[in-house]
């Protein structure tokens, strides 16, 4: 009877996640293989598009928002480790607080933190005043609207993320485990290094995933920092599907971009295996 | 105009306009229930009885003309917004574009959203033409109006600061030519619009942006991403970064533009020639509008001269009233910017026209030109 009442809870949000997910999804691998008109498809089979989507414009912009993003989450990673180090073993009882205030900036819109960025990072703004004010900078600074302010917005806005993935991993680490590598003679650097950053490699796992993924598609941020330059894959599919009406090759890109994901995920799964049980 | 909103993305309007533009719907229901039953509690007037759904660009309505339409009429206005032209043609085009009364796409667009039967035809007996600014009507774009009143209107044009670019810009090719040079190379701002990239190439060269030729329009492609290391943005229009100088240089329509001289009074505003585009966001009814007679009570009040020049003061671009220059007050500052300076000539004007056949090429140079400019 249990047994029954579990399939059913689990079968709604299965139903929701097959019409929510798969269902727009099996569409647009549908019209990958179709026949585009302006803002209609013809169905058929056609690689066409997938053709169109690999050649040099798209690959090149395919590759360069995968360097982005694997780029951007590997120094979320690295920035975030210590601070997450420092919540989960080291802040006592500010725990809570600290988690709080790491989740803070969530509390505003994603558009109002990234227009905040574009406020600050401005010629003229209080960066630059900053700046000068302490004698670091006697230029105008013109960060705005290039790569690394990109970059800098990036790791903002997903830094909180990583943290805290990580901040519940290695605050999981059961105390014992540091004390047998620590009464067995390992040094702190040794102890870190053979006990607590393997075993936090599913907190890694789990932030680079949550920081990756949607750097691969993050549209809002290059628009608003980067001057709308440097293509990047989900301007490029949006403009498809909104300014060209090529439904078709939108949808072909996004397939490639799922598979791309799929890598990454398969990846990181690999980068945890056998670790079920070792931890918590 | 452009598909991609010399206003909509405009962020001289930042606060009450791009920001706006990030909801879906703006609750203005909610604001104008408010100041109607504050206003008049206790008139039937005041009774709000029925909804009319407006799908336009992010704060394209004055608040005040929408609660007084909202007071008269006792109907709430209920305001979606889009962003782009696109979008309205995307969401037109499928089932979620069901339940519009009102729709306000802009004149690049009319033609391929009525081609597709997504506009109502218009009974243009039931408005007051004569009020309107003639040359407005009956344009290219949409012949004898039938699916179309002019609302307001808006110019390509290009402000800038004449020390930094080392003089005066009149034509398209003093536009590259300048944005080529060390004083504005790299402090240059185009839009996102396509048509408004290729269009300055396609008419440095005497041809026409409404060509059916292709070949012609990816003519421009090498100039276009060659000269794309000179932009620094096709963000939204900023006009603290034509103050601060981070922009020297910029493709924007009047009002922006305006907004930048206002700020900074050494800047310029010129349409450049040998010819720009003049685009024209108008009235439509959605096909299936829920209430078609609504619709139409709407679209008289927004055309009533005291609303016109409300609406005009308060966007900044300027309505389809007839004689509407001498009508506005006379403490609007810079109020020859609101229709591009003094003397433009709509005849020496182009509209831009979507056609499916040749769109898909702009964009794909405009894609281009964008990678490359950060490349």
């Amino acid at each position: 009877m249990r047994r029954t009442g579990d399939h059913v809870l689990a079968a709604i949000p299965l139903a929701w996640l097959a019409v929510l997910f798969l269902v727009p999804l099996g569409f647009t691998l549908v019209y990958s293989f179709g026949t585009s008109g302006f803002g209609t498809v013809q169905l058929g089979f056609s690689l066409d598009n997938y053709i169109q989507a690999l050649g040099p414009l798209y690959l090149e912009t395919f590759l360069r928002t995968l360097g982005f993003a694997v780029g951007s989450s590997l120094l979320c990673l690295v920035l975030a480790y210590p601070i997450a180090y420092a919540i989960a073993r080291r802040s006592g009882r500010f725990k809570v607080v600290a988690f709080a205030l790491i989740l803070l900036p969530y509390l505003a819109s994603l558009l109002i933190r990234v227009m905040s960025w574009q406020i600050l990072l401005a010629q003229g703004g209080p960066l630059e005043k900053i700046l000068r004010a302490i004698g670091v900078l006697h230029s105008p600074i013109t960060i705005l609207d290039s790569l690394p302010a990109v970059i800098i917005g990036t790791i903002a806005v997903y830094l909180p993320i990583a943290i805290i993935a990580l901040a519940v991993v290695l605050d999981r680490i059961p105390p014992e485990v540091v004390e047998a590598s620590q009464d067995l003679g390992a040094s702190p650097t040794a102890t870190f290094w053979t006990v607590i950053f393997p075993l936090s490699r599913p907190g890694i796992a789990t932030a680079a995933l949550l920081t990756a993924v949607p750097m691969l598609g993050e549209l809002v941020i290059p628009v608003l920092l980067g001057g709308n330059k440097g293509l990047f894959l989900s301007q490029a599919i949006s403009t498809q599907y909104v300014q060209s009406q090529n439904y078709a090759l939108g949808s072909a890109m996004v397939v490639l971009l799922v598979l791309a994901v799929a890598v990454i995920v398969a990846l990181l799964v690999r980068l945890t295996r056998g670790f079920e049980g070792t931890a918590g | 105009m452009s598909t991609s909103a010399p206003r909509s993305v405009d962020s001289s309007l930042i606060s009450r306009r791009t920001v706006l533009g990030a909801a879906a719907l703006t609750p203005i229901a909610a604001f104008l229930a408010a100041c109607s039953s504050t206003g008049s509690s206790g008139t039937a007037s005041a009774k709000l009885t029925g909804q009319l759904n407006i799908y336009t660009w992010p704060d394209y309505f004055s608040d005040k003309d929408l609660a007084a339409y909202a007071k008269k009429y006792g109907v709430t206005p209920k305001i979606s917004t889009y962003t782009d032209n696109n979008t309205l043609f995307t969401k037109l085009n499928s089932a979620a574009g069901a339940g519009y009364d009102i729709v306000v796409p802009s004149s690049s667009w009319i033609k391929q959203i009525s081609d597709k039967g997504l506009l109502e035809e218009l009974d243009l007996d039931r408005f007051n033409l004569k009020n309107l600014d003639q040359s407005l009507l009956n344009r290219n774009y949409d012949p004898h109006n039938k699916y179309s009143i002019p609302k307001d209107w808006g110019l390509l044009g290009v402000v800038y600061d004449p020390d930094a670019v080392g003089g005066e810009i009149k034509t398209w090719q003093d536009f590259f030519d300048a944005g080529a040079k060390s004083g504005a190379s790299g402090r240059i701002r185009m839009t996102s619009a396509a048509e408004e990239t290729v269009g300055p190439a396609l008419w440095v060269q005497g041809k026409d942006w409404n060509t059916k030729k292709i070949a012609d329009i990816q003519g421009t492609e090498d100039f276009l991403t060659t000269f794309a290391k000179h932009v620094k943005t096709f963000s939204a229009f900023d006009p603290n970064a034509l103050k601060s100088g981070a922009i020297v240089m910029a493709q924007a329509n009047q009002a922006a533009a305006r907004n930048a001289i206002l700020l900074n009074p050494k800047l310029k505003w010129v349409v450049p020639g040998p010819t720009s585009e003049l685009w024209v966001d108008s009235f439509s009814i959605a096909k299936g509008a829920p209430d078609v007679e609504r619709a139409y009570e709407f679209l008289k009040y927004q055309l009533t001269p005291t609303v016109q020049v409300n609406e005009t003061v308060y966007l900044g671009y300027p309505a389809s009233l007839n004689g509407l220059r001498d009508k506005l007050p006379s403490n609007v500052k810079e109020s020859d910017l609101i229709f591009g300076g003094p003397d433009v000539d709509f005849d020496k004007l182009t509209s831009f026209i979507v056609n499916p056949d040749t769109y898909p090429t702009f964009q794909d140079i405009q894609n281009k030109v964008q990678a490359a400019a950060g490349a």
